[in-house]
Protein backbone atom coordinates (compact mmCIF):
# COMPACT_ATOMS: atom_id res chain seq x y z
CA UNK A 1 0.00 0.00 0.00
CA UNK A 2 1.21 3.35 -0.64
CA UNK A 3 0.75 6.47 1.08
CA UNK A 4 -2.47 8.36 -0.23
CA UNK A 5 -2.12 11.92 -1.42
CA UNK A 6 -4.24 14.88 0.23
CA UNK A 7 -7.03 15.79 -2.01
CA UNK A 8 -5.07 19.23 -3.27
CA UNK A 9 -1.88 16.73 -4.15
CA UNK A 10 -4.71 14.39 -5.90
CA UNK A 11 -6.23 17.49 -8.07
CA UNK A 12 -2.95 18.89 -9.03
CA UNK A 13 -1.34 15.89 -10.01
CA UNK A 14 -4.59 15.56 -12.40
CA UNK A 15 -4.65 18.43 -13.63
CA UNK A 16 -0.91 17.69 -14.12
CA UNK A 17 -2.02 14.41 -16.09
CA UNK A 18 -4.08 16.48 -18.37
CA UNK A 19 -1.06 18.64 -19.03
CA UNK A 20 0.68 15.38 -20.53
CA UNK A 21 -2.49 13.88 -21.94
CA UNK A 22 -3.07 16.98 -24.09
CA UNK A 23 0.76 16.95 -25.08
CA UNK A 24 -0.29 13.20 -26.45
CA UNK A 25 -3.76 14.24 -27.98
CA UNK A 26 -1.54 16.78 -29.78
CA UNK A 27 0.65 13.28 -30.96
CA UNK A 28 -2.14 11.77 -32.25
CA UNK A 29 -4.13 14.31 -34.09
CA UNK A 30 -3.92 14.84 -37.44
CA UNK A 31 -5.71 18.41 -38.33
CA UNK A 32 -3.23 21.27 -37.56
CA UNK A 33 -6.22 23.10 -36.59
CA UNK A 34 -6.85 21.06 -33.79
CA UNK A 35 -3.30 20.59 -32.53
CA UNK A 36 -3.08 24.45 -32.23
CA UNK A 37 -6.74 24.19 -30.05
CA UNK A 38 -4.85 21.46 -27.92
CA UNK A 39 -1.62 23.79 -26.97
CA UNK A 40 -4.19 26.38 -26.36
CA UNK A 41 -6.22 23.85 -24.11
CA UNK A 42 -2.68 22.79 -22.58
CA UNK A 43 -1.94 26.33 -21.47
CA UNK A 44 -4.89 26.98 -19.89
CA UNK A 45 -4.76 24.06 -17.60
CA UNK A 46 -1.17 24.80 -17.18
CA UNK A 47 -3.11 28.57 -15.84
CA UNK A 48 -5.62 26.31 -14.02
CA UNK A 49 -2.91 25.06 -11.80
CA UNK A 50 -1.16 28.20 -11.11
CA UNK A 51 -4.41 29.51 -10.06
CA UNK A 52 -4.71 26.40 -7.71
CA UNK A 53 -1.12 26.77 -6.65
CA UNK A 54 -1.97 30.23 -5.80
CA UNK A 55 -4.87 30.26 -4.04
CA UNK A 56 -3.89 27.28 -1.97
CA UNK A 57 -0.34 27.29 -1.09
CA UNK A 58 -0.76 31.59 -1.26
CA UNK A 59 1.78 32.70 -3.97
CA UNK A 60 0.18 35.56 -4.97
CA UNK A 61 2.54 36.45 -7.65
CA UNK A 62 1.20 33.46 -9.68
CA UNK A 63 -2.33 34.95 -10.32
CA UNK A 64 -0.32 37.43 -12.09
CA UNK A 65 1.96 34.89 -13.54
CA UNK A 66 -1.62 32.73 -14.50
CA UNK A 67 -3.22 36.13 -16.22
CA UNK A 68 -0.32 36.74 -18.19
CA UNK A 69 -0.29 33.45 -19.40
CA UNK A 70 -3.45 33.37 -20.56
CA UNK A 71 -3.45 36.06 -21.91
CA UNK A 72 -0.56 34.92 -24.41
CA UNK A 73 -0.71 31.88 -24.43
CA UNK A 74 -4.41 30.80 -24.50
CA UNK A 75 -5.32 33.95 -26.48
CA UNK A 76 -2.47 35.13 -28.68
CA UNK A 77 -0.07 32.45 -30.05
CA UNK A 78 -3.05 30.37 -30.89
CA UNK A 79 -4.72 33.12 -32.77
CA UNK A 80 -1.51 33.96 -34.43
CA UNK A 81 -0.56 30.30 -35.57
CA UNK A 82 -4.41 29.58 -36.66
CA UNK A 83 -4.50 32.80 -38.56
CA UNK A 84 -1.08 31.65 -40.17
CA UNK A 85 -2.99 28.36 -40.96
CA UNK A 86 -5.61 30.62 -42.69
CA UNK A 87 -3.43 31.39 -45.27
CA UNK A 88 -1.44 28.38 -45.58
CA UNK A 89 -4.49 26.71 -46.52
CA UNK A 90 -2.57 22.88 -45.59
CA UNK A 91 -5.47 20.99 -43.49
CA UNK A 92 -3.66 17.65 -42.43
CA UNK A 93 -0.42 18.03 -40.58
CA UNK A 94 2.52 15.68 -42.52
CA UNK A 95 1.99 12.35 -41.16
CA UNK A 96 4.97 11.20 -38.99
CA UNK A 97 7.96 8.17 -39.53
CA UNK A 98 5.71 6.14 -37.53
CA UNK A 99 2.38 5.12 -37.27
CA UNK A 100 -0.11 6.72 -34.60
CA UNK A 101 -0.02 3.69 -32.63
CA UNK A 102 3.71 2.79 -32.46
CA UNK A 103 4.40 6.76 -32.05
CA UNK A 104 2.09 6.82 -28.91
CA UNK A 105 3.97 3.40 -27.47
CA UNK A 106 7.31 5.74 -28.54
CA UNK A 107 6.12 8.56 -26.47
CA UNK A 108 5.42 6.56 -23.59
CA UNK A 109 8.54 5.03 -23.34
CA UNK A 110 10.23 8.89 -23.84
CA UNK A 111 7.91 9.90 -21.15
CA UNK A 112 8.42 7.41 -18.65
CA UNK A 113 12.36 7.77 -19.13
CA UNK A 114 11.54 11.11 -17.95
CA UNK A 115 9.63 10.53 -15.34
CA UNK A 116 11.61 7.99 -13.39
CA UNK A 117 14.59 10.09 -13.74
CA UNK A 118 13.08 12.71 -11.81
CA UNK A 119 12.06 9.86 -9.03
CA UNK A 120 15.51 9.16 -8.73
CA UNK A 121 16.96 12.77 -8.12
CA UNK A 122 14.95 13.20 -5.13
CA UNK A 123 13.68 16.45 -5.39
CA UNK A 124 10.93 18.03 -3.23
CA UNK A 125 9.22 20.94 -3.35
CA UNK A 126 7.16 23.05 -0.73
CA UNK A 127 4.45 23.70 -3.27
CA UNK A 128 3.45 20.65 -5.28
CA UNK A 129 4.14 16.84 -4.99
CA UNK A 130 7.17 15.80 -6.91
CA UNK A 131 4.62 13.86 -9.26
CA UNK A 132 3.44 17.22 -11.14
CA UNK A 133 7.95 17.19 -11.49
CA UNK A 134 7.86 14.00 -13.54
CA UNK A 135 4.53 14.74 -15.15
CA UNK A 136 6.45 18.12 -16.50
CA UNK A 137 9.44 16.23 -17.91
CA UNK A 138 7.61 13.68 -19.34
CA UNK A 139 5.70 16.60 -21.34
CA UNK A 140 9.09 18.06 -22.61
CA UNK A 141 9.88 14.53 -23.45
CA UNK A 142 6.90 13.63 -25.03
CA UNK A 143 7.01 17.15 -26.86
CA UNK A 144 10.42 16.45 -28.46
CA UNK A 145 8.83 13.09 -29.82
CA UNK A 146 6.47 15.22 -31.33
CA UNK A 147 8.88 17.49 -33.13
CA UNK A 148 10.73 14.64 -34.07
CA UNK A 149 8.30 12.35 -35.70
CA UNK A 150 5.92 15.04 -37.58
CA UNK A 151 7.35 16.17 -40.69
CA UNK A 152 5.54 19.72 -40.74
CA UNK A 153 6.70 23.15 -39.67
CA UNK A 154 2.88 23.77 -37.82
CA UNK A 155 3.45 20.41 -35.65
CA UNK A 156 7.07 21.35 -34.51
CA UNK A 157 6.52 25.28 -33.97
CA UNK A 158 3.41 23.65 -31.26
CA UNK A 159 5.74 21.25 -30.45
CA UNK A 160 8.15 23.68 -29.05
CA UNK A 161 5.39 25.89 -28.02
CA UNK A 162 3.70 23.08 -25.83
CA UNK A 163 7.94 22.48 -24.72
CA UNK A 164 7.73 25.84 -22.89
CA UNK A 165 4.41 24.66 -21.46
CA UNK A 166 6.12 21.64 -19.86
CA UNK A 167 8.71 23.95 -18.79
CA UNK A 168 6.30 26.36 -16.98
CA UNK A 169 4.97 22.94 -15.09
CA UNK A 170 8.37 22.19 -13.61
CA UNK A 171 9.39 25.73 -13.00
CA UNK A 172 5.77 25.88 -10.93
CA UNK A 173 7.03 22.77 -8.59
CA UNK A 174 10.43 23.76 -8.30
CA UNK A 175 10.31 27.64 -8.06
CA UNK A 176 7.01 28.83 -7.49
CA UNK A 177 8.57 31.15 -5.53
CA UNK A 178 10.54 32.72 -8.85
CA UNK A 179 10.74 36.33 -9.22
CA UNK A 180 7.70 37.46 -11.62
CA UNK A 181 10.29 38.87 -13.62
CA UNK A 182 11.52 36.55 -14.54
CA UNK A 183 8.85 33.83 -15.44
CA UNK A 184 8.03 37.29 -17.35
CA UNK A 185 10.82 36.81 -19.51
CA UNK A 186 10.59 33.13 -20.16
CA UNK A 187 6.98 34.27 -21.65
CA UNK A 188 8.40 37.13 -23.40
CA UNK A 189 11.33 34.56 -24.96
CA UNK A 190 8.01 32.62 -26.04
CA UNK A 191 6.86 35.44 -28.30
CA UNK A 192 10.05 35.28 -29.82
CA UNK A 193 10.01 32.05 -30.39
CA UNK A 194 6.61 32.70 -32.03
CA UNK A 195 7.91 35.01 -34.08
CA UNK A 196 10.34 33.41 -35.59
CA UNK A 197 8.49 30.27 -36.01
CA UNK A 198 6.17 32.44 -37.58
CA UNK A 199 8.32 33.70 -39.71
CA UNK A 200 9.97 30.21 -40.97
CA UNK A 201 6.44 28.96 -41.12
CA UNK A 202 5.75 31.67 -43.93
CA UNK A 203 9.43 31.80 -45.63
CA UNK A 204 9.21 27.72 -45.92
CA UNK A 205 5.06 28.00 -47.21
CA UNK A 206 6.03 30.91 -49.62
CA UNK A 207 9.23 28.75 -51.15
CA UNK A 208 8.14 25.45 -50.83
CA UNK A 209 4.70 25.69 -51.32
CA UNK A 210 3.59 23.43 -48.64
CA UNK A 211 4.53 23.19 -44.76
CA UNK A 212 5.94 19.84 -44.89
CA UNK A 213 9.56 19.44 -44.02
CA UNK A 214 9.46 16.36 -46.66
CA UNK A 215 10.85 19.14 -49.19
CA UNK A 216 13.70 20.39 -47.37
CA UNK A 217 15.51 16.88 -47.78
CA UNK A 218 16.55 18.01 -51.51
CA UNK A 219 19.49 19.98 -52.20
CA UNK A 220 19.08 23.14 -54.01
CA UNK A 221 21.15 25.19 -56.04
CA UNK B 1 -27.44 -9.65 11.65
CA UNK B 2 -31.11 -10.43 10.61
CA UNK B 3 -32.76 -9.78 7.48
CA UNK B 4 -32.51 -12.08 4.53
CA UNK B 5 -30.04 -15.17 4.81
CA UNK B 6 -26.59 -14.95 2.70
CA UNK B 7 -27.46 -17.82 0.26
CA UNK B 8 -30.32 -15.69 -1.20
CA UNK B 9 -28.15 -11.99 -1.28
CA UNK B 10 -25.89 -14.36 -2.75
CA UNK B 11 -27.95 -15.87 -5.52
CA UNK B 12 -29.67 -12.16 -5.98
CA UNK B 13 -26.88 -11.09 -7.66
CA UNK B 14 -26.39 -12.88 -10.61
CA UNK B 15 -30.40 -12.46 -11.17
CA UNK B 16 -30.34 -9.12 -10.98
CA UNK B 17 -27.98 -8.92 -13.50
CA UNK B 18 -29.87 -11.82 -15.46
CA UNK B 19 -33.46 -9.75 -15.26
CA UNK B 20 -32.11 -6.22 -15.69
CA UNK B 21 -29.51 -6.95 -18.45
CA UNK B 22 -32.19 -6.78 -21.52
CA UNK B 23 -33.68 -3.89 -19.79
CA UNK B 24 -30.04 -1.86 -19.56
CA UNK B 25 -29.57 -2.77 -23.87
CA UNK B 26 -33.20 -1.81 -24.48
CA UNK B 27 -32.61 1.43 -22.65
CA UNK B 28 -29.91 2.01 -24.64
CA UNK B 29 -31.54 1.20 -27.71
CA UNK B 30 -34.61 3.55 -26.43
CA UNK B 31 -32.23 6.55 -25.41
CA UNK B 32 -30.12 6.42 -28.80
CA UNK B 33 -33.03 6.58 -31.29
CA UNK B 34 -34.31 9.70 -29.27
CA UNK B 35 -31.62 11.40 -29.40
CA UNK B 36 -31.19 10.87 -33.51
CA UNK B 37 -35.74 12.01 -33.42
CA UNK B 38 -36.60 8.18 -34.08
CA UNK B 39 -39.34 6.97 -31.90
CA UNK B 40 -36.97 3.52 -31.61
CA UNK B 41 -38.12 0.19 -30.13
CA UNK B 42 -39.83 0.01 -26.29
CA UNK B 43 -37.54 -0.25 -23.51
CA UNK B 44 -38.81 -3.94 -22.81
CA UNK B 45 -38.34 -4.82 -26.40
CA UNK B 46 -35.26 -6.63 -25.95
CA UNK B 47 -38.02 -9.05 -23.40
CA UNK B 48 -40.18 -9.60 -25.73
CA UNK B 49 -37.47 -10.53 -28.80
CA UNK B 50 -36.17 -12.86 -25.87
CA UNK B 51 -40.00 -14.58 -25.27
CA UNK B 52 -40.16 -14.88 -29.57
CA UNK B 53 -36.87 -16.72 -29.68
CA UNK B 54 -37.04 -19.38 -27.05
CA UNK B 55 -40.83 -20.47 -28.81
CA UNK B 56 -38.87 -20.70 -31.60
CA UNK B 57 -37.10 -23.80 -33.37
CA UNK B 58 -33.01 -24.09 -33.64
CA UNK B 59 -31.06 -24.93 -36.80
CA UNK B 60 -27.44 -25.94 -36.45
CA UNK B 61 -25.53 -25.99 -39.94
CA UNK B 62 -24.55 -28.89 -41.12
CA UNK B 63 -21.09 -30.64 -40.07
CA UNK B 64 -20.78 -28.43 -36.69
CA UNK B 65 -20.31 -30.57 -33.94
CA UNK B 66 -21.62 -30.17 -30.44
CA UNK B 67 -19.23 -27.17 -29.72
CA UNK B 68 -21.32 -25.36 -31.67
CA UNK B 69 -24.21 -25.55 -29.53
CA UNK B 70 -22.59 -26.06 -25.99
CA UNK B 71 -20.78 -22.58 -26.63
CA UNK B 72 -23.85 -20.65 -25.97
CA UNK B 73 -24.72 -22.22 -22.91
CA UNK B 74 -21.30 -22.44 -21.72
CA UNK B 75 -20.73 -18.46 -22.46
CA UNK B 76 -23.95 -18.08 -20.18
CA UNK B 77 -23.13 -20.39 -17.27
CA UNK B 78 -19.70 -17.95 -17.31
CA UNK B 79 -21.83 -14.83 -17.82
CA UNK B 80 -23.64 -16.09 -14.28
CA UNK B 81 -21.12 -16.99 -12.51
CA UNK B 82 -18.68 -13.74 -12.97
CA UNK B 83 -21.72 -11.60 -10.47
CA UNK B 84 -20.78 -14.05 -7.92
CA UNK B 85 -17.33 -12.68 -7.90
CA UNK B 86 -17.96 -8.65 -7.64
CA UNK B 87 -20.00 -6.36 -5.82
CA UNK B 88 -23.09 -6.41 -7.63
CA UNK B 89 -25.40 -5.29 -4.34
CA UNK B 90 -23.52 -5.71 -1.17
CA UNK B 91 -20.47 -3.69 0.18
CA UNK B 92 -19.37 -6.74 2.03
CA UNK B 93 -17.85 -9.48 0.59
CA UNK B 94 -20.28 -12.73 0.48
CA UNK B 95 -18.92 -15.88 0.70
CA UNK B 96 -18.89 -16.73 -2.86
CA UNK B 97 -17.27 -13.38 -3.49
CA UNK B 98 -13.41 -14.28 -2.43
CA UNK B 99 -13.89 -17.43 -5.23
CA UNK B 100 -11.90 -15.10 -7.84
CA UNK B 101 -10.56 -11.92 -7.64
CA UNK B 102 -10.18 -9.37 -10.45
CA UNK B 103 -8.34 -11.39 -12.70
CA UNK B 104 -10.44 -14.70 -12.01
CA UNK B 105 -13.35 -12.66 -13.38
CA UNK B 106 -11.73 -11.33 -16.44
CA UNK B 107 -10.82 -15.05 -17.28
CA UNK B 108 -14.15 -16.30 -16.70
CA UNK B 109 -15.77 -13.33 -18.59
CA UNK B 110 -12.52 -14.41 -21.56
CA UNK B 111 -13.78 -18.22 -21.48
CA UNK B 112 -16.95 -17.17 -22.74
CA UNK B 113 -15.68 -14.99 -25.68
CA UNK B 114 -13.67 -18.15 -26.39
CA UNK B 115 -16.64 -20.31 -26.54
CA UNK B 116 -18.57 -18.19 -28.54
CA UNK B 117 -16.00 -17.53 -31.14
CA UNK B 118 -14.85 -21.15 -31.08
CA UNK B 119 -18.32 -21.63 -31.83
CA UNK B 120 -18.78 -19.29 -34.60
CA UNK B 121 -15.57 -20.77 -36.12
CA UNK B 122 -17.56 -24.32 -36.24
CA UNK B 123 -19.82 -23.23 -38.73
CA UNK B 124 -18.98 -22.72 -42.59
CA UNK B 125 -20.04 -19.18 -42.45
CA UNK B 126 -17.18 -16.52 -43.33
CA UNK B 127 -18.82 -13.56 -41.41
CA UNK B 128 -18.75 -16.03 -38.57
CA UNK B 129 -15.72 -16.92 -38.91
CA UNK B 130 -14.11 -12.93 -39.23
CA UNK B 131 -16.13 -11.97 -36.33
CA UNK B 132 -14.48 -14.79 -34.26
CA UNK B 133 -11.23 -14.17 -35.30
CA UNK B 134 -11.01 -10.38 -35.37
CA UNK B 135 -12.51 -10.29 -32.07
CA UNK B 136 -9.65 -12.83 -30.91
CA UNK B 137 -6.90 -10.49 -32.37
CA UNK B 138 -8.72 -7.07 -30.93
CA UNK B 139 -8.81 -8.96 -27.77
CA UNK B 140 -5.12 -9.95 -27.93
CA UNK B 141 -4.25 -5.56 -27.66
CA UNK B 142 -7.19 -4.95 -25.08
CA UNK B 143 -5.80 -7.22 -22.58
CA UNK B 144 -2.74 -5.30 -21.46
CA UNK B 145 -4.94 -2.40 -20.81
CA UNK B 146 -6.93 -4.61 -18.59
CA UNK B 147 -3.99 -6.01 -16.86
CA UNK B 148 -2.25 -2.50 -16.34
CA UNK B 149 -5.75 -1.14 -15.02
CA UNK B 150 -5.49 -4.32 -12.41
CA UNK B 151 -1.73 -3.23 -11.76
CA UNK B 152 -3.44 -0.13 -10.29
CA UNK B 153 -5.57 -1.33 -8.58
CA UNK B 154 -3.13 -3.79 -7.25
CA UNK B 155 -0.85 -0.96 -6.43
CA UNK B 156 -3.81 0.93 -4.65
CA UNK B 157 -5.20 -1.53 -2.26
CA UNK B 158 -2.13 -4.07 -2.02
CA UNK B 159 -4.75 -6.89 -3.34
CA UNK B 160 -6.62 -7.51 -5.94
CA UNK B 161 -10.11 -7.82 -5.12
CA UNK B 162 -12.96 -5.82 -6.33
CA UNK B 163 -14.34 -5.28 -2.84
CA UNK B 164 -11.03 -3.94 -1.50
CA UNK B 165 -11.03 -1.21 -4.23
CA UNK B 166 -14.78 -0.76 -3.68
CA UNK B 167 -14.07 0.69 -0.05
CA UNK B 168 -11.21 1.91 -0.94
CA UNK B 169 -13.03 4.59 -3.44
CA UNK B 170 -15.52 4.68 -0.58
CA UNK B 171 -12.81 6.38 2.01
CA UNK B 172 -12.40 9.28 0.66
CA UNK B 173 -12.68 11.92 -1.41
CA UNK B 174 -8.32 11.68 -1.77
CA UNK B 175 -8.81 8.95 -3.31
CA UNK B 176 -11.29 9.69 -5.67
CA UNK B 177 -9.22 12.44 -7.06
CA UNK B 178 -5.96 11.17 -7.38
CA UNK B 179 -4.90 10.57 -10.64
CA UNK B 180 -4.67 7.00 -11.01
CA UNK B 181 -8.14 6.17 -10.06
CA UNK B 182 -8.97 8.71 -12.41
CA UNK B 183 -6.96 7.60 -15.19
CA UNK B 184 -7.99 3.90 -14.60
CA UNK B 185 -11.12 4.32 -14.78
CA UNK B 186 -11.28 6.10 -17.63
CA UNK B 187 -9.11 3.13 -19.51
CA UNK B 188 -11.35 0.96 -18.08
CA UNK B 189 -14.46 2.71 -19.54
CA UNK B 190 -12.51 2.53 -23.30
CA UNK B 191 -11.94 -0.85 -22.76
CA UNK B 192 -15.74 -1.75 -22.00
CA UNK B 193 -16.60 0.29 -25.10
CA UNK B 194 -14.66 -1.87 -27.41
CA UNK B 195 -16.00 -5.13 -25.20
CA UNK B 196 -19.32 -4.01 -25.54
CA UNK B 197 -19.03 -3.20 -29.22
CA UNK B 198 -20.35 0.43 -28.93
CA UNK B 199 -19.49 3.12 -31.35
CA UNK B 200 -15.83 3.90 -31.37
CA UNK B 201 -14.90 0.27 -32.77
CA UNK B 202 -18.32 -0.97 -34.23
CA UNK B 203 -22.15 0.26 -34.43
CA UNK B 204 -24.40 -1.83 -32.24
CA UNK B 205 -26.94 -3.83 -34.16
CA UNK B 206 -25.56 -2.32 -37.35
CA UNK B 207 -26.25 -4.46 -40.75
CA UNK B 208 -22.55 -4.39 -42.20
CA UNK B 209 -20.82 -7.47 -42.16
CA UNK B 210 -17.75 -5.89 -43.08
CA UNK B 211 -17.73 -4.17 -40.04
CA UNK B 212 -18.31 -6.35 -37.33
CA UNK B 213 -16.79 -8.06 -35.06
CA UNK B 214 -18.17 -8.99 -32.10
CA UNK B 215 -21.76 -8.98 -33.28
CA UNK B 216 -20.67 -11.36 -36.25
CA UNK B 217 -20.01 -14.12 -34.58
CA UNK B 218 -23.54 -15.01 -33.66
CA UNK B 219 -24.95 -15.18 -37.68
CA UNK B 220 -25.56 -18.61 -38.08
CA UNK B 221 -27.39 -19.45 -34.73
CA UNK B 222 -31.18 -19.11 -34.04
CA UNK B 223 -33.62 -19.80 -31.80
CA UNK B 224 -33.38 -20.46 -28.14
CA UNK B 225 -29.60 -20.63 -29.02
CA UNK B 226 -29.56 -17.17 -30.25
CA UNK B 227 -31.19 -15.78 -27.51
CA UNK B 228 -29.22 -17.26 -25.26
CA UNK B 229 -26.09 -15.11 -27.15
CA UNK B 230 -27.93 -12.26 -27.53
CA UNK B 231 -28.83 -12.31 -23.75
CA UNK B 232 -25.31 -13.13 -23.04
CA UNK B 233 -24.38 -10.05 -24.37
CA UNK B 234 -26.51 -8.09 -22.78
CA UNK B 235 -25.42 -9.92 -19.40
CA UNK B 236 -22.05 -9.19 -20.03
CA UNK B 237 -22.32 -5.23 -20.99
CA UNK B 238 -24.36 -4.83 -17.94
CA UNK B 239 -21.79 -7.40 -15.51
CA UNK B 240 -18.64 -4.54 -17.02
CA UNK B 241 -21.35 -1.65 -16.15
CA UNK B 242 -21.58 -3.13 -12.79
CA UNK B 243 -17.77 -3.29 -12.10
CA UNK B 244 -16.70 0.33 -13.72
CA UNK B 245 -19.55 1.92 -11.45
CA UNK B 246 -19.27 -0.42 -8.34
CA UNK B 247 -15.82 -0.81 -8.00
CA UNK B 248 -14.37 2.86 -9.56
CA UNK B 249 -16.80 5.61 -10.19
CA UNK B 250 -19.68 5.37 -7.53
CA UNK B 251 -19.58 2.44 -5.20
CA UNK B 252 -22.41 4.27 -2.97
CA UNK B 253 -25.63 3.19 -2.67
CA UNK B 254 -24.85 -0.86 -1.61
CA UNK B 255 -26.19 -2.36 0.92
CA UNK B 256 -24.26 -2.55 4.01
CA UNK B 257 -26.44 -5.13 5.89
CA UNK B 258 -28.68 -8.15 4.90
CA UNK B 259 -32.30 -6.20 5.04
CA UNK B 260 -34.50 -7.03 2.59
CA UNK B 261 -35.19 -3.64 2.50
CA UNK B 262 -31.11 -2.65 1.88
CA UNK B 263 -31.01 -5.03 -0.80
CA UNK B 264 -33.90 -3.61 -2.59
CA UNK B 265 -32.64 -0.17 -2.85
CA UNK B 266 -29.40 -1.88 -3.53
CA UNK B 267 -30.80 -2.87 -6.86
CA UNK B 268 -33.16 -0.37 -7.74
CA UNK B 269 -29.82 1.91 -7.72
CA UNK B 270 -27.37 -0.36 -9.40
CA UNK B 271 -30.08 -0.30 -12.42
CA UNK B 272 -30.59 3.36 -11.93
CA UNK B 273 -26.31 3.59 -12.31
CA UNK B 274 -26.11 1.36 -14.99
CA UNK B 275 -28.79 3.47 -16.76
CA UNK B 276 -26.74 6.21 -15.97
CA UNK B 277 -23.72 5.25 -17.81
CA UNK B 278 -25.53 3.46 -20.87
CA UNK B 279 -26.82 6.82 -21.71
CA UNK B 280 -23.53 8.59 -21.34
CA UNK B 281 -23.01 5.23 -23.87
CA UNK B 282 -25.89 6.07 -26.44
CA UNK B 283 -24.78 10.18 -26.36
CA UNK B 284 -21.21 8.66 -27.25
CA UNK B 285 -22.27 6.25 -29.91
CA UNK B 286 -24.09 9.54 -31.66
CA UNK B 287 -21.38 12.00 -31.69
CA UNK B 288 -18.73 9.71 -33.16
CA UNK B 289 -17.67 7.93 -36.19
CA UNK B 290 -17.18 4.26 -36.43
CA UNK B 291 -13.26 3.71 -36.41
CA UNK B 292 -11.83 2.07 -39.69
CA UNK B 293 -10.78 -1.48 -38.50
CA UNK B 294 -7.18 -0.62 -39.20
CA UNK B 295 -7.86 2.26 -36.23
CA UNK B 296 -8.84 0.32 -33.88
CA UNK B 297 -5.32 -0.05 -32.57
CA UNK B 298 -5.16 4.15 -32.09
CA UNK B 299 -8.42 3.80 -29.77
CA UNK B 300 -6.48 1.08 -28.13
CA UNK B 301 -3.34 2.77 -27.68
CA UNK B 302 -5.09 5.70 -26.32
CA UNK B 303 -6.62 3.28 -23.49
CA UNK B 304 -3.13 1.48 -22.82
CA UNK B 305 -1.60 5.40 -22.56
CA UNK B 306 -4.60 5.68 -19.54
CA UNK B 307 -3.49 3.01 -17.82
CA UNK B 308 0.09 3.18 -18.27
CA UNK B 309 -0.19 6.34 -16.91
CA UNK B 310 -2.10 5.40 -13.83
CA UNK B 311 0.72 2.97 -12.67
CA UNK B 312 3.21 5.60 -13.61
CA UNK B 313 1.75 8.04 -11.31
CA UNK B 314 1.61 5.33 -8.70
CA UNK B 315 4.76 4.89 -9.00
CA UNK B 316 5.93 8.39 -8.02
CA UNK B 317 4.52 10.12 -5.31
CA UNK B 318 2.05 7.77 -4.75
CA UNK B 319 -0.39 9.11 -7.67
Amino acid sequence: MRPVPSIYAGTTNAIAVLVLLTEFAMLRTALLRSQVRLYAVQSLLVSALAVVVAAVRDVPELYALAALSLALKVVVVPWLVLRLLRDADAEIAGSGTLSVASEVLVALLVGGLGFFAVDQLHVSSRVLPTTALGLAVAVVGVSFVLMIVRSDVVSQAVGFFSLENGVSLASLVVAAGLPLILEVAFLFDLLVAVVVFGFLMRVHHSRTATLSTAALTRLRG
Amino acid sequence: MSGMPVAAVQALQPLTVLVAAPGVSGFIATAEARMQGRRGPRVLQPYYDLAKLFRKESLAPVGASAVFLAAPVLAMVCYLTVPLLIPVLTSYGLPLGYMGDILGGGIILSLASFAVAVGAAETGSPYAQLGSSRSKTFAAITEPVMLFVVFAVALVTGTDLPYAMAATVRSGADQILRPSHLLAAAALFLVILYETGRIPVEAHRSTNEFGMIEEARSFEYSGPYFALLTWGSAMKQLILYTILINVFLAPWGLSSTRDASDVVLAVVLLVAKALVIGLVVAVIDNSFAKLRLFKITEFVAAAFLLAVLAVFTLYLGGG
